[in-house]
């Protein structure tokens, strides 16, 4: 690893002048992907910061029937917190489902929000990357790509984002907020948070230099009887989706009057299904219905050479996902 | 103190509170004055030469001492031929030449004060290279494919002739993928030079050989060569010969002056502690209508590197398993820029049976056959390979037995006509056999009587690489000198005592027991000579030690295999049972339960026994599961780089796991009876798995592992492919 330092500001704005004084600084939260990184030398910062402010790790009913997520409570303690499991199922089952306990205890929320691709050539200093070094081309668009995305890429970078939370946050609907250099703050809808590559894979969403992730809000929630998500991987646990799909589904009189759906290991962002969501509000939970909403969902799907089980997998999961969230509490 | 006496208890490891305590030392654990770290440089080509180094910004660094490339190397002995076929007692050169072999190849060594200076500078020195088009997938190759000069080929009878008699045929390949051994303890190596003597920490398990290897590399009498490693965290193959890294130490120890650690990092366990390969194994069998076999041929296509030669023997299994007339095994090679192949794990049998048994299953299902009755069909007692008769063959009552135990009769010969909801459910069955060899073995027993009581200390330079071999040598010295386990001391694994084959093959237990039982009983019969009473006479140790008025004596032993044991064909037997469900939609299965029966001749202890089982189906369902080291094709570099992405099994892929092992008694095996089981319960472990998933959902899968996306490209839905 290279030589660097590591200061504790005392609140958000100490640790947002501290990062603008430094173009090489870095936020820390539970270093599970940033360390890593940094041992790999893809991340070489000079200084970690790391804030020392207690109130960042609340967890709390935000007063407007919603919840606030502290940025830098722990992924473990989010997804057990009573009223997270009691109010956001679907969000507490798909961050259970990533990683190991281990890491699930240090990863903190604003963390996973931010964690890089798992894209090998990312990873590899030696490969073409332009993410981690934009010019340099894409390794894995013209290497091994079944990993890869099958919406949203161009050929600048077909990665995935790697996040199960995400991919349930992208259903329910959040927002993101974030503290700038001079005591501002902004709110960020979770749709727009992370980015398509475009014409610059490097950067993986829409914050602006040195801005401090302070917490996530979720909105009052609608999908705590139906939820379901799936989790397709290549083996029981440890390891990243191959996809995923996060199904929550409001119903009203036997039908459905919303449903939420995003699918993970699939784009650059978490993908949300909007055509298919809009399809299902107002019809019957039939396997019709979940099947068409599937076809829907996938239409847009372009395959690279190696990823062309996908499309297959990616409608079954879909429909499985759906069936699911329906039979729970149904 | 543990009271009991002789083999065949249950006990607890001898060793276990010295690990859960964090007192075993590991090799790069030791206290080591003035030690200095070393890290090693990799290859970012796969094939070309270093065209200049720049060492000038690391070598300014803080603790750096020195920086070694091919340009200041010593010079170590270079092989004379140009595929020296790699055994466990190779000359180990590096750092000889600019020219690149493949991607991660050792090309330099920074030498520091501490590890954090050692790494940091390495990422300073600058390589550049003169690139060349690298040969990656030996499968765009092929015309580069040879016979290998080692026994590689192999037939009796006339294969031709014996299908064209078949009244059902098969022709079917299998593929088995690269993967990587990866102990928990990484390779890692102290080494010092103290008067003109090698001393090395490391975590191998042949302490002899490695000592061989290293006076070979670097021309020094092997008597100037000590190795040491009480305690290694599991090898599976990878540290049965010192490697590149254990020669790096020693040269930069040499050069520095002072004691040199180095450990591989587990990024390096990929790129530097050889591998097994990607197999391409076709199967033909032919077979007549009642089940005999007429035929079978098993025809291997893999790759070895281009400067070294190593072919696993895959085809192990298919000359000696069943009675069938006409076979024939074929190996070739094709030399690729990847690093050279070795021994993982029940090398040949582990991904030989995957083929042969796959395709039995497949047979059985044309002729509509039960499994385990078309394998009974073709049971042999002696070995077709060589006429020889097995010493004891119960290959026949682990697949009766172990059908009672897991309910076979509830299986459906159609496929994918068991289902439970989303689920198909599978049932699959496996034969496995693995040589029990058995090699020459010596130890030391120290005999000491004090306060009453009699301690013994055996010495030999047996390892224990997690296996319990500390335990079982234990056990059978408690056995032969008559006295409690806790009054027995095993000391393992140093040049300085007597010299056993190490760990590997299987041949441990057998050898390491039998050579301790030889000094015990030296010990004893030249006690009651000194007294002159008759060998008949029963005595205690300790009445001999205190009728020969001793406070300490000293005893040699050596073990060897008999005249029976080279008469006979030795091998251990077993039987695996799988029931897996497949989930229809997703392609995901789950391992609901495994069986394993074995009849692996004497059970020294039932404990380290069932460990060595439960840890060969686990690797053997990872086989299936998931485990795979993926080769970026253009550049040449492994793409699985951590624990990360190179899929081990985990808990919850493990379901339930029962292990039976049957009585045996096999005096030709050795005198105490003695069989191999370290690699037993790897083989043909992933056959069972596959052959359920084939019963589940009626899709023959051939290529390991069997992933999600495979499985939705066969399109898994109930119907008979
Ligand atoms: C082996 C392994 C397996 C994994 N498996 C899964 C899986 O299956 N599914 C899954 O979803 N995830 C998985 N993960 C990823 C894990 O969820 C992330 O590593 C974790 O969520 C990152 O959180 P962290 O707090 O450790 O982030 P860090 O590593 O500390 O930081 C990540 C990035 O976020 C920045 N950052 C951190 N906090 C803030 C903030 N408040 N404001 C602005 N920037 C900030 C850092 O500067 C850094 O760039 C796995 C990780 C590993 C190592
Ligand atoms: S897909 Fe993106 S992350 Fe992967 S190599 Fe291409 S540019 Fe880099």
């Amino acid at each position: 690893m290279r030589p660097f330092v590591y200061t504790q500001p005392q609140n958000p704005q100490a640790a947002v002048s501290a990062a603008a004084a430094n173009k090489q600084a870095r936020y820390l939260g539970g270093g599970t992907n940033l360390i890593d990184l940094m041992k790999e030398d893809v991340e070489r910062p000079t200084e970690l910061i790391e804030v020392a402010d207690l109130s960042f790790n609340d967890i709390k009913s935000n007063g407007a029937g919603g919840y606030t997520l502290g940025a830098m409570a722990s992924n473990a303690d989010t997804a057990n917190h009573p009223d997270i499991r009691k109010n956001y199922p679907l969000l507490s089952m798909a961050m259970l489902s990533a990683a190991t306990a281990q890491i699930r205890n240090m990863a903190t929320n604003g963390g996973n929000l931010l964690q890089r691709t798992r894209c090998p050539y990312f990873f590899e200093t030696s490969m073409p990357c332009n993410k981690r070094e934009p010019g340099t081309g894409c390794g894995a668009r013209k290497g091994m790509n079944a990993q890869h995305a099958i919406f949203g890429w161009n050929d600048q970078c077909v990665a995935v984002n790697p996040s199960d939370m995400c991919v349930a946050l992208a259903a329910i609907g959040a927002t993101v907020q974030v503290q700038q250099a001079g005591g501002k703050t902004r709110t960020i809808d979770f749709a727009d948070f992370h980015r398509l590559p475009g014409d610059q894979p490097e950067k993986d969403n829409t914050l602006q230099p040195n801005e401090l992730i302070t917490a996530i809000e979720l909105p009052k929630p609608i999908f705590a009887d139906h939820y379901y998500y799936l989790k397709i991987r290549e083996r029981s646990s440890y390891a990243f989706a191959l996809i995923s799909v996060a199904a929550g589904l409001q119903m009203e009189g036997g039908s459905i009057a919303k449903a939420g759906l995003a699918m993970g290991g699939v784009a650059h962002k978490p993908w949300k299904l909007t055509e298919a969501e809009a399809f299902l509000s107002g019809k019957k939970p039939t396997q019709e219905n979940f099947e068409q909403a599937a076809e829907l969902a996938m239409r847009p799907a372009r395959t690279l050479p190696d990823n062309e089980y996908k499309i297959e997998m990616g409608k079954k999961a879909i429909i499985r996902a759906l069936t699911q969230a329906y039979e729970k509490n149904a | 103190m543990d009271t009991s006496i002789g083999t065949g208890n249950p006990i607890d490891r001898v060793e276990g509170h010295l690990k859960v305590t964090g007192m075993a030392k590991y090799s790069s654990e030791f206290p080591v004055d003035k030690m200095l770290y070393a890290q090693a440089i990799n290859s970012t080509i796969a094939k070309g030469e270093i065209s200049s180094i720049d060492i000038s910004e690391a070598k300014k660094q803080k603790g750096v001492v020195e920086i070694i490339t091919y340009k200041n190397a010593e010079k170590l002995k270079t092989p004379d031929k140009k595929l020296p076929p790699l055994s466990t007692t190779s000359i180990q050169p590096v750092l000889q030449s600019p020219q690149v072999h493949y991607y991660g190849e050792y090309v330099g060594l920074v030498v520091a004060e501490t590890f954090e200076q050692a790494q940091y500078a390495a990422r300073l020195v600058k390589i550049k290279y003169k690139k060349e088009t690298p040969k990656i997938d030996f499968k765009n190759h092929r015309a580069d494919a040879y016979k290998p000069e080692e026994e590689s080929d192999y037939s009796r009878g006339d294969v031709e002739a014996g299908l064209a008699e078949a009244d059902q045929k098969l022709e079917a390949t299998y593929n088995t993928p690269i993967e990587h051994h990866h102990p928990m303890e990484l390779h890692a190596v102290i080494a010092s030079w103290e008067n003109g003597k090698v001393k090395a920490y490391a975590s191998q398990q042949m302490i002899n050989d490695a000592a061989v290897t290293i006076s070979n590399t670097f021309q020094i009498p092997k008597e100037d060569v000590r190795v040491i490693a009480p305690f290694v965290g599991g090898g599976f193959g990878s540290k049965l010969h010192a490697k590149q890294h254990v020669i790096l130490a020693i040269m930069a120890a040499k050069k520095t002056g002072r004691p040199v650690q180095l450990t591989v990092t587990r990024h390096q366990m990929f790129t530097n502690t050889n591998l097994r390969q990607h197999n391409e194994q076709k199967v033909s069998i032919g077979a007549a209508k009642d089940g005999s076999l007429t035929a079978l041929a098993h025809e291997i296509v893999s790759h070895t590197s281009t400067y070294e030669e190593y072919q696993e023997p895959c085809g192990t299994v298919s000359k000696m398993l069943y009675k069938v007339p006409n076979n024939k095994v074929t190996h070739r090679l094709v030399p690729v820029n990847l690093q050279t192949p070795f021994a993982m794990r029940a090398p040949g049998e582990a991904t030989g049976s995957f083929a042969l048994e796959s395709a039995m299953d497949e047979m059985a299902w044309k002729l509509k056959m039960d499994p385990i009755e078309f394998r009974i069909k073709n049971d042999t007692q002696t070995d077709p390979s060589n006429d020889k008769p097995f010493s004891s063959r119960l290959l026949v009552e682990c697949l009766r037995i172990g059908a009672d135990k897991f309910g076979w009769d509830k299986r459906k010969m159609e496929p994918a006509k068991n289902t439970n909801g989303n689920w198909l459910v599978g049932y699959g069955v496996s034969g496995a056999s693995r040589a029990a060899p058995y090699q020459e073995t010596s130890s030391k027993v120290i005999l000491t009587l004090k306060d009453g009581t009699v301690l013994a200390t055996i010495q030999m330079d047996a390892t224990d690489i997690g296996t319990g071999s500390y335990t079982i040598i234990a056990q059978t010295a408690s056995e032969y000198l008559d006295i409690p386990v806790g009054q027995v001391v095993v000391q393992l694994a140093d040049s300085l005592f007597p010299v056993t084959p190490g760990s590997g093959g299987s041949w441990g237990a057998a050898s390491y027991c039998n050579g301790a039982r030889m000094a015990c009983q030296n010990a004893i019969k030249e006690l009651k000579q000194k007294l002159n009473v008759g060998d008949e006479k029963k005595m205690s140790v300790k009445e001999l030690m205190t009728g020969n008025k001793l406070t300490t004596y000293e005893a040699q032993g050596t073990a060897k295999p008999s005249e029976a044991f080279k008469e006979h064909s030795v091998y251990s037997f077993g039987a695996n049972f799988a029931e897996v469900w497949v989930d229809k939609d997703t392609g995901m299965f789950r391992i609901k339960r495994m069986l394993n029966v074995g009849a692996c001749g004497k059970i020294l202890n039932p404990k380290t026994a069932f460990g060595q089982i439960i840890g060969g189906l686990t690797m053997g369902a990872g086989m299936v599961i998931a485990e795979q080291t993926r080769v970026e094709p253009n550049f040449g570099n492994f793409i699985t780089r951590s624990f990360a992405d190179y899929h081990v099994p985990v808990n919850l892929d493990m379901a339930n796991v029962e292990v039976v092992f049957l009585p045996e008694e096999d005096k030709i095996a050795n005198e105490m009876g003695v069989k191999g089981i370290g690699e037993l319960g790897i083989t043909s472990v992933a056959a069972s798995i596959a052959n359920a998933i084939f019963n589940a959902t009626g899709k023959r899968m051939r290529d390991l592992p069997i992933t999600p996306e495979k499985l939705i490209m066969a399109g898994v839905e109930p119907g008979v492919a």
